[in-house]
Formats: structure tokens, C-alpha cells, sequence
């Protein structure tokens, strides 16, 4: 085994939990059950990582080989690094019948056009993902396992989640992408997240949302609480919390981190004269991070902290799927301003 | 009619009826629920609400309330001056006895002093009791439901001992050294 496949070894092994390794081990499914028995999975890493690599030895694998258990490694825990979300635009008309073979296969003849060394590994899982895992090199220099980019895409959809992709093969990766799925073009969603599961369920809507209704439920229906105790604002809380649910969502919402605001607007202040005068722009950049950012939003509403209705400024994150936006001048004076935020 | 006044319904018989008023709505649904707990004799309802003045849509179903109490987290600049606004809007038999304050995180450094000096100021200005209590823990919640049982079981009229709240506010009523005292 050559020392990228050992490197790579390596890396992943320090990243996966004790408890873990055996079943990955056993996923990758490149090792004979004996020798996996053989193994004593309580030992130090760097031990357990010698003893690993004499039996791949033993069974002859290669760097391939390697880079499948990275692949696997991936598959179950996705959330490595920041994924970005990308939409693809007009579907030709015979989009919707490619299947993963054809698009396998289309993907990797554009990719091997330009670029003559490239490492292509897919794989489809059950819930109709497609995960594929590309090392770059370049017309003289062979792939760099080192520093592979992963990509994600739902067949039939047009959403695209990428994981690691450098600027310089931004291009290629994009025309690969169109020209294999049958569409014309692809845009950045502008939504990028930690986690996988996330940004996927905000742009196919797999989170529980909230429609506006006439019927209003009493908290006293929803909270079997103790009837001795009774709230006096209860209309005004449970209208907050309905206003709440209806621009983020209901029960578990997915986790994001952060949503930046860029502005490029006019200084609109009424204090200031210096600012005011100015034609140019005032440029600023709003930056909200948490935990899980849109259940701190909910949470505000909810609480009253925030006033409703809710800005569009933040229901958009919801209803329109991003989490980067830019503001100009041009629209309304409203929407040019920040979030209103009273505590 | 914006004042909340005592004495505009006829009260139950064994029940007794306190109010939480709370600018976090945090600290009042544990102490309600540890209130409702202890008291086995009689009934005590407790109602819970942001600020005065209540809705107005409450106020034919709201029963006679016999003890107001404000809750003030002495962390946070707003939530004293919510119950300074709110503090308005009590009608002024309130203030015989049927008015209580609670405040929380009062060992949190040097600001929480000073809010609980004004506190304390406010309430020895009304001749009203301040009650300290400890939120973190369920020990400090049951014993500020215990001292706040007490108070309120006077106010209704419930309480064995033979005396009235007004009497109870004269022996509980927060006193504050004058500022001159320098030592």
C-alpha cells in the first residue's frame, strides 16, 4: 500500500469512534471475517492502525480500495465539513426518465473529456441518493485522493450538494453536472450548511410545516397542563406561536448554523449627518449563528421577543431556501432595512 | 377601566387565587406548578401573565384575585422596568397586604445589587414584603412556593392564624437603611 492509501487509512480511522469501527470495517467488506475477528478494537489507534494495515497487506489492497472505506465512512457520517446546495434549471424534457446508470455514465465521459486524470466513485443508496466521490488531478499530475470532493444528488430532483469542491474545478464539476442530468443550467442555492440532513430537508421540504388556518386550537387543548393554573395571555401566546410555526415550521426543525445578511445599501440613519450624505454605499455584513438557528428564530417569535409578523427578511430563510443573502437598494425601503430585532 | 382592583368579585368559598406576573414567563409555570402541589386543604388556583393591564376579554371569567406578585429577574434591566410599568395599572387596595415581590438571582454580582436595592426601595415604599428565591434548583423553588403559600393563605382569609394581610404586610414589609447611615 502506497503512502496515500496509508495516509488516508489513517485519517479515517483517528475520525471514527471505537464503537464504530467494527461495523464500518464490516460495511467496507474487503476484509475476510476471520481477520476482522482477529483485530482488537479496545487498542490504541495508532496500534490498531498497524495491525489494519498488515492485513490489508495480507489481502493485497490498493489506494481503490481505500477510498471506498472513505466512501463509507462518508455515507454514515456526512456531516465533515460545510455542504453547499446547488440547483439545477431547465429540465429538458426527457430529464425526469434518466436513471443512475445513464447518469453514471454521462457524468464520468464529461468529466474524463477535460480533465484526463480524474477518480470517479458512485454509489446509490435505497432513499434514491446518489454520492459521488471525485479526486482531482490534472492533465500531468495524477489524482489527489488527499483532498476529494463529494457530491450529492437526488435523481429526478434538481438539487445538487456539494462537499469540499475548490474553486478550479468549480467549472468542470458544474458542466459534468448539466450535460449528465439533461438540464441547461446550474445556479448556487446559496444555502450551505454543516449538516447534510439539513439543507436537504429545507429544499425538498421534509421538515413539518405550518399553513395559515381559521380554526385556532387553545393552548388549553394542546398543554394538558394542571387546570388549576391559567394563563391570562394565552390568546396572544398562542397567536404568536401559531405566527412562529407558520414561517419556520412545526416540531423539529432542521439544523442550521448560521444565515448571512450582506448589505449594500444607503446609510439610513437619522443621527448622522457625516453617513447620510454619502452616495456610496454603506456596506455591511449581518451574521446570525446558534445551535440551530432557525429553532432560536422560532423561539424569539414564539417568545415575543421578535415582533410579528414575522420580517420576511428571516421567513425567507424557510420559504425560499437560503441562508446568504445580499440587499440592495433597490427594493422597497422596507425590506433594505436590517431585521428589526427589540428586546 | 385599565386598574386591576381587589374587591370587584365575591370570592369562593375555601379557595384562594394568586397571580404570577412575569416579563420571561419563565420562573412562574414551576412556581405554579409547586404551589398547586403543596396545598392539600384548601383550593388555590394560580394565574400566570406577562404584564398588567390583563386582557380585557379575561375579565368576566377572571376570578377574585387575593394576592398579586411580581417576579423580577434582577439580571435583566427590562424585566424591572416591565414591572415598574405594570405596577401602574394595581388598583390601590392592592397595597394593603395583597401585594408581594419575588425576585431571582440576586447573588449575581454587582448590577443585580443595585437592581435589588431599588427593588427593595420600591417595595418599603409600598409597605410591600420582598421574598428572594433561588430558581435553579427544586429546593429553592418549593421553598419560595412554601413563603408565598403563607402570604397567600393570609390574604384569602384561609390562614389559622387569626390576622388580616394588612396586619401580616406591617410585620413582612421590606425596610430599607436610609442612605445617610454610613455604617
Amino acid at each position: 500500500m502506497d503512502e496515500q492509501a496509508r495516509t488516508i487509512l489513517q485519517r479515517i480511522i483517528r475520525k471514527i469512534p471505537n464503537k464504530k469501527l467494527e461495523t464500518t470495517l464490516r460495511a467496507w467488506d474487503h476484509l475476510s471475517s476471520e481477520q476482522l475477528q482477529s483485530l482488537d478494537y479496545a487498542q490504541p489507534k495508532w496500534l490498531f492502525l498497524e495491525n489494519l494495515i498488515s492485513r490489508c497487506e495480507e489481502n493485497r489492497l490498493s489506494l481503490k480500495d481505500v477510498t471506498k472505506l472513505e466512501m463509507v465512512f462518508h455515507i454514515d457520517n456526512p456531516n465533515q465539513g460545510k455542504w453547499h446546495a446547488c440547483q439545477l434549471f431547465q429540465a429538458e424534457d426527457d430529464a425526469l426518465s434518466v436513471n443512475f446508470i445513464q447518469f453514471r455514465e454521462q457524468f464520468i465521459a464529461h468529466l474524463e473529456e477535460v480533465i484526463r486524470h480524474v477518480s470517479v466513485r458512485t454509489k446509490k443508496l435505497e432513499d434514491g441518493a446518489v454520492w459521488i466521490r471525485i479526486a482531482w488531478g490534472d492533465n500531468f499530475s495524477k489524482p489527489n485522493h488527499l483532498k476529494p470532493t463529494y457530491v450529492v444528488h437526488y435523481l429526478q430532483t434538481p438539487y445538487v450538494f456539494i462537499l469540499n469542491l475548490m474553486p478550479k474545478h468549480k467549472s468542470y464539476l458544474y458542466q459534468a453536472l448539466v450535460l449528465s442530468t439533461k438540464h441547461v443550467s446550474i445556479k448556487e442555492a446559496h444555502l450551505s450548511s454543516k449538516s447534510l440532513s439539513a439543507i436537504r430537508d429545507i429544499l425538498m421540504r421534509q421538515y413539518q410545516q405550518v399553513f395559515p388556518t381559521n380554526q385556532e386550537r387553545t393552548l388549553k387543548e394542546r398543554n394538558a397542563s394542571n387546570p388549576k393554573i391559567e394563563k391570562e395571555h394565552a390568546d396572544c401566546a398562542e397567536r404568536r406561536h401559531q405566527m412562529a410555526c407558520e414561517a419556520f415550521g412545526d416540531g423539529v426543525l432542521p439544523k442550521l448554523e448560521t444565515a448571512v445578511y450582506r448589505l449594500e445599501t444607503r446609510y439610513r440613519g437619522n443621527s448622522n449627518n457625516t453617513l447620510n450624505d454619502k452616495d456610496e454605499l454603506f456596506r455591511g455584513v449581518v451574521k446570525f449563528s446558534s445551535s440551530n438557528l432557525l429553532e432560536s428564530f422560532r423561539h424569539c417569535v414564539s417568545a415575543g421577543m421578535a415582533e410579528g409578523p414575522v420580517t420576511p427578511l428571516l421567513s425567507s430563510i424557510t420559504q425560499k431556501g437560503r441562508n446568504y443573502f445580499v440587499i440592495n437598494d433597490k427594493v422597497t425601503g422596507a425590506a433594505s432595512q436590517t431585521p428589526a430585532h427589540k428586546t | 377601566m385599565a386598574l386591576l382592583t381587589p374587591y370587584r368579585k365575591v370570592p369562593e368559598l375555601n379557595t384562594a387565587t394568586l397571580l404570577l406576573v412575569e416579563n420571561e414567563e419563565q420562573f412562574q409555570s414551576r412556581l405554579a406548578d409547586a404551589i398547586v402541589q403543596r396545598e392539600k386543604d384548601s383550593t388555590v388556583h394560580v394565574r400566570l401573565a406577562r404584564k398588567l393591564p390583563l386582557p380585557v376579554e379575561n375579565r368576566e371569567t377572571r376570578p377574585h384575585i387575593d394576592l398579586v406578585v411580581f417576579i423580577v429577574n434582577l439580571l435583566s434591566e427590562r424585566s424591572l422596568q416591565a414591572m415598574e410599568n405594570s405596577l401602574n395599572h394595581l388598583g390601590s387596595d392592592y397595597f394593603l397586604g395583597k401585594l408581594c415581590f419575588v425576585v431571582t438571582d440576586a447573588r449575581r454580582g454587582a448590577v443585580t445589587q443595585e437592581r435589588l436595592l431599588s427593588v427593595r426601595r420600591l417595595a418599603a415604599s409600598h409597605r410591600c414584603p420582598v421574598i428572594c428565591a433561588e430558581h435553579q434548583t427544586e429546593d429553592g423553588v418549593t421553598m419560595a412556593a412554601m413563603r408565598l403559600l403563607t402570604i397567600l393563605k393570609v390574604s384569602a382569609g384561609l390562614s389559622s392564624m387569626s390576622t388580616t394581610a394588612l396586619y401580616l404586610s406591617t410585620l413582612t414589609r421590606c425596610t430599607v437603611p436610609s442612605d445617610f447611615d454610613e455604617d
